[in-house]
């Protein structure tokens, strides 16, 4: 990948292989064209994420929106990259259709509303001109903000509505369809800029919204593409770029390793856990294996993929393969940024799977099915998205029907929760997200589903999935157990404790990345360096005095005597509490707690 | 001499005020172990309670001999009854109302004198408050078949709800109704149950006992107008309890039954609920 062309060259050479020479300031597209100009998007994104993912306003290791439109992107393109159609109106509906399925996280949904607003604006369109994609814009713009129910100013939002009134007066104005998305990007740009203004937490914590900056850089890609220019980034841009992301903090570009493989894999009689240790004992990190004994998604990092994919064929029939190369690029970046920094890189497997990279790659979801004597809910099936061993088996005791594995850091798509809620014998099921940031992908399912009514409990947390299927009334009919079980989930509050990824001041709270962190329903609320200070000063945030039971579910990390001790502290703080202690086996947040 | 109440002692109906309104109990048998006491008669519910936290084996239940019922008949019909109504916890929770019918067919084979046996269909105040309304109609002069339709009817509107400390006990005894998702022992839970159709369905679990009890109100509540309304409780802080939350929506008079050494042995300890009558 060559460097940036200097000026004055841009016309030729420097291709990526979404790129072909052709002329400039090129006024009508056709589907060929949409097809790169979108591919160009996505390719752009990709070479951001990192830095988008780096404009977390809260320092937890959550959903990253860079990844999360990232994956979306690829869902979308999937199905157009090898597609010979020339109508702009035929690529718009399959890139729209699989930004559909493939949203992850809240800003994966929203991007897939904008790309659909586009696919809804050139219906019935083989080639469009500036005019039609400005008009296409405000479709997307107006789907956009249909989708939130509560929208909200100084977000992606905002930045798709400025965009959609720049590119209409450029392209009012006589622009070229080049020329509009030149206009059309700085106003995004512009609108980034100004995110923090109107929204203070983004102020607060020295970022711009990342989902509005992932859209700009999705136009930016589109508009490079529309001018024939390169869409590959210098290492001294990228390195520009995330120190850009930080102005007052830093951010460290963590070493992957080796290389990302994920691949379905279908057989008889598969067994998860055994598959699970093989792959960690042939050397696989941050391994995922998930979904039952004829069908499951394998995720792993390793030096040596092709040991990974021979043991998989051993087993079965392998699809779906996608290999990535996880180390050329990250590791001259992060040597380049620490350097600047001062700062040695993080390194290693933990680290490659804390930045939650790739975890749940658009791929086709296999759901963990029950086990056979499982009870069910009677006609009414759940489904519940979580993450860890513990929470898995507590969710199964509460006879969901199926769990899709996810939640903090891996975000289902909307097609991994639609498959799961398809699968249900009945024909109604109620979603629990448990998980903030998979609520509106979870909110698109009642729409895709076919035959079922489905209603989505916006619980976002695990405790709040929890405190909802346990007021699951076995004698109530399904509009009854939606409601009662809403009320329930909104009762319990969620205090977390995990590792701050990055330093921060926010809401008067300083964080220095390293530290451990209390959050009180998804809210800040202290830092330390001892874990048992900052659970204490926690749960008195919680007002946990004024509640009747506190259930302390551990983490991954945490050993039964730890949680047992920690528990132990907890009932001398809080002497009037009943402390019940469950393993939940949850990545990165050592505590999860509940209080009710 | 009048028609003649009879139930067995899973309707929970205080000594005092059975033998007040002239209703005659059938005791159940209580087992800890080899120890076999008979319920209501030597052993109470306190002192039930109190081996149950105690003892090393875990209690069960038999229902009384068909003997037992036709004994007792007999001794009711040779004191003066013109008839008897005898009324009994769910055939589908004890064989109680199948030994009570067959000790009904052996004396009816000889005597003229009429014996209907009810299946309630439900479980201690739930037939024990209805037992106490038809027991005050007899003594007023009503007839056998007025008391028996009125006895069904009743026990045909009546709701229990009510919350268990633990699922436990009703899992070992085998009684819950429906191989249903019932929360196992992953989370500590109270389950609010009702009897409903001679079962015991579970409703839903919550955390905390005094939301527990704040959801009882609301089921009952949602029952619609009431007729009558009864506090069932393990004891009486428990009844306190409930009888706090009953009045919050009842304010008619609050009968209590106090569950006894059968239904605890099933409920287990700190179980309480209301038996709630619907009108007709």
């Amino acid at each position: 990948m060559g460097r940036w062309p200097p000026a004055g060259n841009m016309a030729k050479g420097f291709f990526s292989r979404f790129t072909s020479a052709r002329p400039k300031q090129i006024s009508v597209f056709d589907g060929q064209d949409l097809k790169r100009a979108v591919l160009a998007g996505q390719a752009w994104l990709e070479q951001h994420r990192e830095a988008i993912n780096a404009l977390n306003v809260f320092p937890v290791p959550d959903g990253d929106t860079g990844t999360n439109m990232t994956l979306t992107m690829r869902a979308a393109t999937k199905e157009i990259a090898d597609s010979a159609e020339t109508s702009a109106s035929a690529i718009a509906a399959i890139f729209s259709r699989g930004a559909l399925m493939g949203a992850r996280g809240n800003s994966g949904v929203i991007l897939s509303q904008i790309l659909r607003g586009l696919s809804k604006g050139l219906e019935g369109k083989t080639t469009f001109t500036a005019v039609d994609f400005a008009a296409a814009l405000q479709e997307s713009a107006r789907l956009a903000y249909s989708a939130v129910i509560k929208p909200v100013e100084g977000t992606i939002l905002t930045v798709i509505r400025d965009a959609a009134e720049a590119a209409r007066q450029s392209a009012a104005n006589g622009a070229n369809l080049s020329a509009m998305l030149g206009d059309t990007v700085r106003a995004a740009q512009a609108s980034v800029a100004r995110t923090p203004d109107l929204l203070p937490t983004l102020k607060q914590a020295g970022v711009v919204d990342a989902g509005g900056q992932g859209l700009a850089t999705i136009l930016e890609g589109v508009w490079r593409y529309s001018r024939g220019e390169s869409l590959t980034m210098s290492p001294r841009e990228f390195r520009e770029e995330v120190a850009d992301a930080h102005h007052k903090g830093m951010v460290t570009v963590e070493e992957e390793f080796g290389y990302e493989v994920v691949f379905l894999l279908e057989g008889e009689n598969l067994d998860v856990d055994t598959i699970r240790q093989t792959i960690i004992d042939m050397g696989g990190v941050s391994t995922v294996v998930a979904g039952d004994h004829t069908l499951l998604k394998v995720h792993t990092h390793t030096p040596t993929p092709g040991k990974i994919l021979d043991y998989g064929v051993g087993l079965g029939s392998l699809q779906d393969i996608n290999i990535e190369n996880l180390q050329a690029q990250s590791l001259r970046y992060a040597a380049d940024s620490a350097r600047q920094h001062g700062l040695n890189a993080t390194t290693g497997a933990e680290t490659a799977a804390a930045n939650g990279r790739g975890v749940g790659t658009a791929v086709a979801a296999p759901v963990v099915a029950p086990p056979a004597e499982t009870p069910s809910t009677g006609e009414i099936n759940t489904v519940a998205v979580a993450a860890g061993n513990g929470w898995v088996e507590l969710f199964q005791s509460l006879g969901v029907s199926a769990i899709v594995p996810g939640g903090q850091t891996m975000n289902p798509s909307t097609q991994e929760l639609l498959e799961a809620v398809q699968r249900c014998p009945s024909s109604k099921v109620i979603l629990l997200p448990n998980n903030g940031n998979v609520i509106m992908s979870a909110r698109q399912v009642p729409e895709l589903v076919t035959g079922k009514e489905v209603y989505v409990i916006p619980s976002d947390s695990l405790p709040q999935g929890v405190g909802a299927l346990l007021a699951f009334n076995f004698e109530a009919d399904f509009p009854t157990n939606c409601q009662a079980m809403e009320q329930a989930s909104k009762h319990v509050q969620t205090a977390e404790i995990t590792q701050a990824v990055r330093t921060v001041q926010i809401d008067g709270i300083n964080v220095t990345e390293g530290d451990i962190i209390g959050l009180v329903n998804n809210r800040l609320v202290t830092a330390g360096t001892d874990r048992q200070t900052v659970v204490r000063d926690t749960l008195t945030r919680m007002n946990v005095a004024q509640f009747e039971i506190v259930t302390l579910y551990s983490g991954e990390n945490v050993n039964a005597a730890a949680a047992d001790e920690m528990a132990q502290r907890i009932k001398e703080w809080f002497p009037a509490q009943e402390i019940e202690v469950v393993h939940g086996g949850q990545p990165y947040y050592d505590f999860i707690i509940s209080a009710e | 001499m009048a028609v003649q109440i009879v139930v067995d002692s899973t309707a929970d109906i205080p000594r005092d005020r059975a033998r007040d309104l002239g209703i005659e109990v059938v005791p159940l048998t209580v087992m800890f172990g080899d120890q076999s006491f008979q319920d209501g008669v030597d052993l109470d519910g306190p002192a039930f309670y109190q081996k149950l936290s105690n003892s090393p084996v875990m209690p069960t239940t038999s229902t009384p001999p068909p003997a037992l019922f036709e004994e007792t008949y007999r001794r009711l019909i040779a004191n003066g009854a013109t008839g008897i109504l005898s009324m009994h916890i769910s055939g589908k929770l004890s064989g109680t109302f199948s030994a009570a019918r067959q000790g009904a067919e052996a004396v009816t084979a000889d005597t003229h004198v009429p014996i209907e046996v009810v299946d309630s269909d439900t479980v201690s105040g739930g037939f024990g408050l209805p037992a106490e309304m038809v027991a005050r109609e007899a003594r007023n002069g009503a007839d056998l078949a007025a008391l028996k339709a009125h006895a069904e009817s009743l026990c045909s509107r009546v709701h229990v709800i009510a919350v268990l400390d633990t699922l436990e006990f009703l899992q070992r005894g085998g009684r819950i109704g429906r191989a249903r998702a019932m929360v196992g022992t992953l989370l500590s839970v109270k389950p609010l149950i009702e009897v409903r159709a001679g079962q015991v369905l579970p409703l839903e679990n919550v955390r905390t006992r005094s939301k527990a009890l704040e959801r009882m109100g609301q089921i009952v509540t949602a029952l619609g107008e009431l007729e009558s309304l009864a506090i069932v409780a393990s004891d009486s802080v428990v009844a306190d309890q409930i009888t706090a939350v009953a009045e919050g929506f009842w304010h008619g008079p609050i009968e209590r039954f106090a569950l006894g050494p059968v239904v605890g042995t099933h409920a287990g300890p700190g179980a309480g609920g209301i038996a709630a009558i619907t009108r007709a």
